[in-house]
C-alpha cells in the first residue's frame, strides 16, 4: 500500500507541476473591431410622391400636374364621394380638401333627415305621420275565461303542420332580368393626390414633387456647421439666443449670396450671436451634400440653438 | 457610461492559471477542490496497489499450478510451502493439506467426514483470499460515483457566489461573473478527473477479482476430487 500511495502522490504532483508549467493559459479573445454601418431610414415617401408630369408642359423645377380645379360643389351631385376628384391618380391618398357640399340655396325641409340634397323643386309637404290605427277592439284579446268543464276541452292533438318553405317566396321575388340593377355601379374610387395649384410642368430632374433630405444628411450638415460655430457663451441669456439663418447654396456647396438672419431679439447680445452664426456658415463652406438632392438644399434654414451646443 | 467603465475596471483581473483559479475560489470551493485532489491521490494509490497485487497473485497462481501439475509429490510440496505465508492457490493447498494431515495424526485416522471438512476449509480460504483481493475496491466505487457530485457541489457553490457578485456589483458585465464561473467549473473538472479513473479501475479490478476467485474455486474442486479419491482408497 505504501508503494501505491507514494507512487500516486508523486504522480499527482508531477502532473500538477506539468500542468502549471506546460498547459498554456487561455488566450484572450480578440474581438475584431467591426466598423459600424450607418443605416439610413429612407422614407418611402420619396417613391410614393413621384409624379408624372404633363407631356406638353414646359420644364420647371417642380413636377406638377395640370392645376386641378377644386370640384365645384354643385347641387346636382352632392353625393360624390370625397375620393372621386377630377385629377386622380392611383397613388396613395393625400389629404384632399374634401369637397364641401354647398349649402342648398333653397331652404330644405328641416324635417327631411335623409340629407339628400337632390334638387328639391318644392318643399314637399311634410308627410304627416299617419295616426296609428286605433287598436281594434280586442280582436286578439283573450276571451274571458269561461267556466267550462275541463274534460270537454280535451281534444286529440293534431299534428302541427310544418312551416311552409320560404324558398318559394324567394324564387318568386328573384327576377334574373334585374340583376344588373342590383349590382353596385359605383365607380371604384382610388385615392386622390393632393390638389396642386402650381402650373403644370414636364417634370423635374428626379420626377419628384419635392425631395427631402434624410436625417443623416441633415445631421451631416448640422455637424459641419457646428464645428465652425463659436456661440456667444458669456452673454447674459446666451441660452435663449436662437438665430435662424437662411442661406442659399449652389450646386458645389458654396454659399451663394449672403446669409440672411431671419429673426430678431431684444437681447443686446443678439447681434453678436447672429454675426457668429453667419460667420460659422461662411467659414464652413463648401458643404458636402448630395448633389442629387440639390432641390432640397438649395435653400436651407438653419436654426442656431445655443442650448444644444452648451448643453451637449 | 462611466459606471460601466468603473465596473469593468473594478472586476478582478482574473488570473486564469490553475493556481490562480484555486486561490481566488471561495473557501467552500477550496475545501471541495482539496478533498477531490486527496480522493484522486488515494484512488490512484489503491489502483497502483491493486494492480501490483493482482499481477503478483496471478504470477503466483501460475507458478503454483506449474509445480502442482508437474508430478511432484504433494507431501513434498506441502513440506516446502508449509512455513511460508501463502496466498492464492498455495493457501488453498496448504489449508486442505493441513486438514488432511491433522486427520491422520491420531491413532485412528478420522476419515469419515474428512471430505466435508476439507471442502469447508477450502471454502473458507477462498473467502479470505477474495476478501484480501477485494479490500479497498469499494473506495474506488465510492469515489467514482460521488466525486462528480462533490465537484458539482463546488460548482454550484461557486456559481452561486458569482451571482451574488453580480447582485452586489449591480452589473451584468461578464467580467464580473467569468472568474467565479471558471473557478466553479474547475471544481467539476477535478471531480471528473478523480471519478473517471476510479470508475474504470473499479470495473477492471472487480472483473479481475471475479476471475481469480473462479480460478481458485476450480482448483478447490479439482483438489477436493483428488483428496476424495485418496480417502475412498484408504477406507
Amino acid at each position: 500500500m505504501r508503494v501505491g500511495l507514494i507512487a500516486s502522490l508523486t504522480g499527482h504532483s508531477v502532473v500538477l507541476l506539468w500542468g502549471l508549467v506546460a498547459l498554456p493559459g487561455p488566450n484572450s479573445f480578440s474581438v475584431p473591431q467591426v466598423e459600424s454601418l450607418p443605416v439610413d431610414l429612407v422614407p418611402i415617401e420619396e417613391l410614393t410622391r413621384l409624379r408624372l408630369g404633363e407631356r406638353d408642359a414646359e420644364v420647371r423645377d417642380v413636377a406638377a400636374l395640370q392645376p386641378s380645379e377644386q370640384p365645384e360643389p354643385t347641387q346636382e351631385e352632392p353625393d360624390e364621394t370625397p375620393g372621386e376628384a377630377q385629377n386622380t391618380q392611383a397613388t396613395p391618398p393625400a389629404p384632399t380638401p374634401a369637397p364641401e357640399p354647398a349649402p342648398t340655396p333653397e331652404p330644405a325641409p328641416v324635417q327631411d333627415q335623409e340629407a339628400a340634397p337632390e334638387p328639391a323643386p318644392a318643399p314637399d309637404p311634410v308627410p304627416v305621420p299617419e295616426p296609428e290605427p286605433a287598436p281594434e277592439p280586442a280582436a286578439e284579446a283573450p276571451p274571458a275565461p269561461e267556466p267550462e268543464p275541463i274534460v270537454a276541452n280535451v281534444v286529440p292533438r293534431t299534428k302541427p303542420t310544418p312551416p311552409a318553405r320560404t324558398s318559394r317566396q324567394q324564387d318568386e321575388n328573384f327576377q334574373p332580368n334585374q340583376i344588373a340593377a342590383l349590382l353596385n355601379k359605383v365607380e371604384p374610387a382610388g385615392g386622390a393626390t393632393s390638389q396642386s395649384n402650381t402650373p403644370a410642368s414636364l417634370g423635374s430632374r428626379r420626377g419628384e414633387a419635392n425631395v427631402r433630405m434624410t436625417q443623416s444628411e441633415l445631421d451631416a450638415l448640422r455637424g459641419q456647421i457646428s464645428q465652425c460655430w463659436n456661440p456667444p457663451v458669456g452673454a447674459v441669456g446666451a441660452e435663449d439666443l436662437n438665430v435662424r439663418v437662411r442661406i442659399n447654396l449652389d450646386q458645389s456647396g458654396q454659399v451663394s449670396g449672403s446669409p440672411e438672419v431671419m429673426n430678431s431679439s431684444g437681447n443686446p447680445a443678439f447681434r453678436a450671436a447672429a454675426s457668429s452664426a453667419v460667420r460659422a456658415v461662411m467659414r464652413c463652406a463648401p458643404y458636402s451634400l448630395p448633389v442629387a438632392k440639390y432641390d432640397a438644399w438649395q435653400e436651407v434654414i438653419i436654426n442656431f440653438d445655443p442650448r444644444e451646443m452648451l448643453g451637449g | 457610461m462611466n459606471e460601466l467603465v468603473q465596473t469593468t475596471l473594478a472586476a478582478p483581473e482574473g488570473d486564469i492559471s490553475f493556481i490562480g483559479l484555486f486561490w481566488q475560489a471561495h473557501l467552500v470551493v477550496k475545501i471541495v477542490m482539496l478533498g477531490l485532489i486527496a480522493a484522486s491521490v488515494w484512488c490512484w494509490a489503491i489502483v497502483i496497489d491493486k494492480a501490483l497485487l493482482y499481477a503478483r497473485t496471478k504470477r503466483q497462481m501460475n507458478r503454483f499450478e506449474n509445480v502442482f501439475w508437474s508430478g511432484q509429490s504433494l507431501e513434498d510440496l506441502y513440506g516446502t510451502l508449509q512455513n511460508r505465508s501463502n496466498h492464492g492457490l498455495a493457501a488453498l493447498f496448504v489449508a486442505a493439506m493441513r486438514e488432511w494431515k491433522r486427520s491422520h495424526e491420531g491413532a485412528r485416522p478420522a476419515l469419515g467426514s474428512l471430505q466435508q471438512r476439507i471442502d469447508r476449509v477450502m471454502d473458507l480460504t477462498i473467502q479470505r483470499e477474495a476478501e484480501r483481493l477485494e479490500s479497498r475496491l469499494l473506495v474506488l466505487a465510492s469515489v467514482g460515483s460521488a466525486a462528480p457530485f462533490i465537484g458539482l457541489f463546488g460548482t454550484v457553490w461557486g456559481i452561486m457566489t458569482s451571482f451574488q457578485a453580480i447582485a452586489a456589483s449591480e452589473s451584468t458585465n461578464l467580467a464580473v461573473v467569468a472568474p467565479g464561473i471558471a473557478e466553479a467549473l474547475f471544481a467539476t473538472a477535478l471531480g471528473l478527473l478523480a471519478a473517471i479513473p476510479a470508475v474504470i479501475a473499479y470495473n477492471k479490478f472487480s472483473s479481475d477479482v471475479g476471475k481469480s476467485v473462479g480460478r481458485m474455486e476450480g482448483f478447490a474442486d479439482e483438489f477436493s476430487a483428488i483428496l476424495s479419491r485418496q480417502i475412498d482408497e484408504r477406507t
